[in-house]
């Protein structure tokens, strides 16, 4: 698709380009196979004349084959669109700031989506949510452009504050329905049992989640020193004496939960994209085509 | 418990209005001065006691150092006290005869060249005997016509030694022996009751005591009962104690006689030593020396005690910890650089 032939390397400029899982269903036309026939897509079946009568379509070589002398018909796939959503989690840990910006990271992938996605016809919602949905930041499903990408950046701007993302049930609910790509935008660091009711609630959807990591979080912590922590959500501050041991736990702890996060997301569907120290649309297709 | 309370009542500070600030203290507990990383969440770090015991120490560090500072400008101190204190000694008073007659050699000249008055040879000996034990107790008056106080009983030996340093000065008049000794006698203090006393006159002469006088020292001598040694520093010529007078036997005509018996006649253990060169002198020192060895009580008092510098001290501690805890304070990601931005993307084979 166009993107490929963009990808610059520089940001928001590159395509996101993506696949669905699955056949879109629906009646507008765009850029996705879709389940149903009737359209100027790829070949998809013939069928007997009675059940098509379009003269136009005439299979003539699949008619003169046929020992009963029955006329058929081709059908191809239909083209249509499907929606792109993107729920973002503003619970206050996104707020985080290690060698990139949560929130900047989060507003360049929705920019990047909304773009890729209005591009070839798809409409592209936002939904943001702390504790509930914030709706000033709400965006329904757009085909416009200009609408699109103001959701995007109003989403940039938006100060995380809330004390959980459970505000992404209700998204959930919002969005049921047909099925729709949907990007789940967080730092997973979320209750166990949110995790599970998040993921089944989103499970009808094509889900891809967007893990934003730091390496400030991980790899990149000191050896040796002194960090007093607070914790965004305000659950009070910690001394740590960082020292290369207490490091290894620290990194085994998060590949552990890379690795729940991982088989959790892979159950639903698609493995994880972590996202991490800088937006690369391109990470971001390679991930989409390949997972 | 009432011993810790008294312990505790004995430290005072010089501004205690100040004290009110101590609450300060608890400030620590409440927020520390180090640079905050704000970090998604807490639940990712893994549990370290050793983190949390250093932070328990930093804030404990903290409470220290504000603490020491307001105690320390408060100017605390521990008051002074008497403490009773019990080792082996006497309680010696010394009755030191400062008649004219003391500077003369004990050849009953005037010293000159390497010879050595009575008073000096009595000052060296006396001195020696003063520093051999650490708490024997002294007080030292001197005597002429009236009685000297020089130094009220005391165990501070440099005292007792200044004092006897200054036995050697010129000295004055007569031997009025009557006064002095109830001027030592008065020495004693009321109280130590099983503590060894020993009263040591050091003459080289005697003097009538009068009559009147003797029943009031008697008297003394029996409510004190101390050990009565008499170091008679005899002049070559000079009658001895033991010395009967050619003529009439009075008190007049052989003092020293008549002293020694009215010494007898107390009812107190008693010795005379009679000394007529300095070796003599320190050979009586000596055996006095070994006879009194018993366990004396002895009250030392110490003196008020100065505690800012502790204050300051613990405070200074407890910032030094502080100081080196924000030295090694560092970021999240320290010393990692940002990563690169990823060079062109190739092409992608569809």
């Amino acid at each position: 698709m166009s993107g490929e032939d963009e990808a610059a390397g520089e940001g928001t400029g590159a395509d996101i380009v993506y696949l669905p899982r699955w056949r879109a269903r629906g009646s507008h036309p765009g850029a996705h196979r879709g389940r149903d026939a009737g359209g100027p897509g790829t070949f998809k079946d013939q069928v007997s004349f009675l059940r098509l009568p379009d003269a136009r379509r005439l299979d003539l070589r699949a008619t003169l084959r046929d020992p009963f002398e029955g006329v058929h018909v081709r059908r191809f796939e239909a083209r249509v669109a499907m929606e792109v959503w993107a729920l973002v989690d503003l619970s206050a840990s996104m707020r985080f700031r290690g060698l990139g910006d949560r929130m900047a990271l989060a507003g360049a992938l929705c920019e990047s989506l909304a773009a890729s996605a209005t591009r070839i016809g798809d409409g592209f919602g936002l939904i943001a949510c702390d504790s509930g949905i914030r709706e000033e930041l709400y965006r329904p499903a757009t085909r416009r452009r200009a609408a699109a990408s103001a959701a995007a950046s109003r989403l940039g701007a938006a100060v995380p504050s809330g004390p959980s993302a459970a505000g992404l049930l209700a998204a959930a609910a919002r969005i049921a329905g047909r099925p729709k790509l949907v990007f789940l935008v967080s730092d997973f660091r979320w209750p166990a049992p949110l995790m599970e009711q998040v993921f089944s609630g989103l499970a009808f959807h094509d889900l891809v989640p967007v893990l934003l990591a730091d390496p400030a979080e991980a790899e990149a912590l000191p050896d040796w020193g002194l960090i007093e922590l607070e914790d965004l959500e305000g659950a009070g501050t910690r001394l740590v004496l960082m020292r290369p041991a207490l490091r290894r736990r620290w990194l085994a702890r998060e590949a552990e939960r890379m690795a729940a996060l991982g088989r959790l997301a892979r159950r639903h569907g698609r493995a994880p994209f972590r996202l991490a120290a800088g937006f690369d649309p391109a990470a971001l297709s390679r991930h989409l085509l390949g997972g | 418990m009432s011993a810790l309370l008294a312990d505790l009542a004995r430290f005072g500070a010089e501004r205690p209005a100040l004290l009110w600030l101590l609450p300060l203290a608890l400030l620590p507990l409440l927020a520390a001065p180090r640079r905050r990383a704000p970090f998604a969440a807490l639940a990712a770090v893994p549990p370290d006691a050793l983190s949390r015991g250093l932070a328990a120490a930093l804030s404990a560090a903290g409470c220290l150092a504000v603490a020491g500072l307001v105690v320390g400008i408060s100017g605390p101190y521990r008051a002074g006290e008497r403490i009773t204190q019990t080792g082996i000694g006497a309680e010696v008073s010394m009755l030191i005869d400062r008649s004219g007659s003391m500077n003369e050699t004990f050849a009953g000249r005037q010293p000159s060249g390497a010879e050595e008055s009575k008073a000096a040879a009595s000052r060296r000996i006396l001195g020696d005997f003063v520093g051999s034990r650490a708490h024997d107790l002294f007080a030292v008056t001197a005597f002429s016509t009236a009685p000297m106080l020089v130094l009220p009983m005391t165990d501070r030996h440099a005292a007792v030694r200044a004092a006897i340093a200054a036995i050697d000065r010129p000295g004055l008049d007569y031997t009025n022996v009557a006064r002095g000794l109830a001027l030592a006698l008065g020495q004693f203090g009321a109280a130590s009751g099983d503590a060894s006393r020993v009263l040591l006159l050091v003459s080289d002469g005697a003097a009538v005591i009068d009559p009147r006088v003797q029943e009031t020292l008697r008297a003394a001598f029996a409510k004190i009962r101390p050990n009565l040694y008499w170091l008679f520093l005899r002049t070559k010529g000079s009658p001895g104690i033991a010395d009967r007078p050619a003529g009439e036997d009075t008190p007049q005509a052989a003092p020293e006689r008549h002293l020694d018996l009215f010494f007898r006649s107390l009812g107190v253990p008693y010795r005379a030593f009679e000394a007529e060169g300095p070796e003599a002198v320190a050979a009586a020192i000596r055996e006095i020396e070994g006879l009194e060895r018993d366990p004396i009580p002895y009250v030392a008092l110490r003196p008020r005690r100065d505690l800012t510098g502790w204050a300051y001290g613990s405070a200074a501690f407890g910032l030094a910890l502080l100081l080196l805890a924000k030295l090694a304070e560092v970021d999240l990601a320290r010393g990692q650089p940002a990563p690169a931005a990823r060079g062109p993307e190739r092409r992608m084979a569809a």
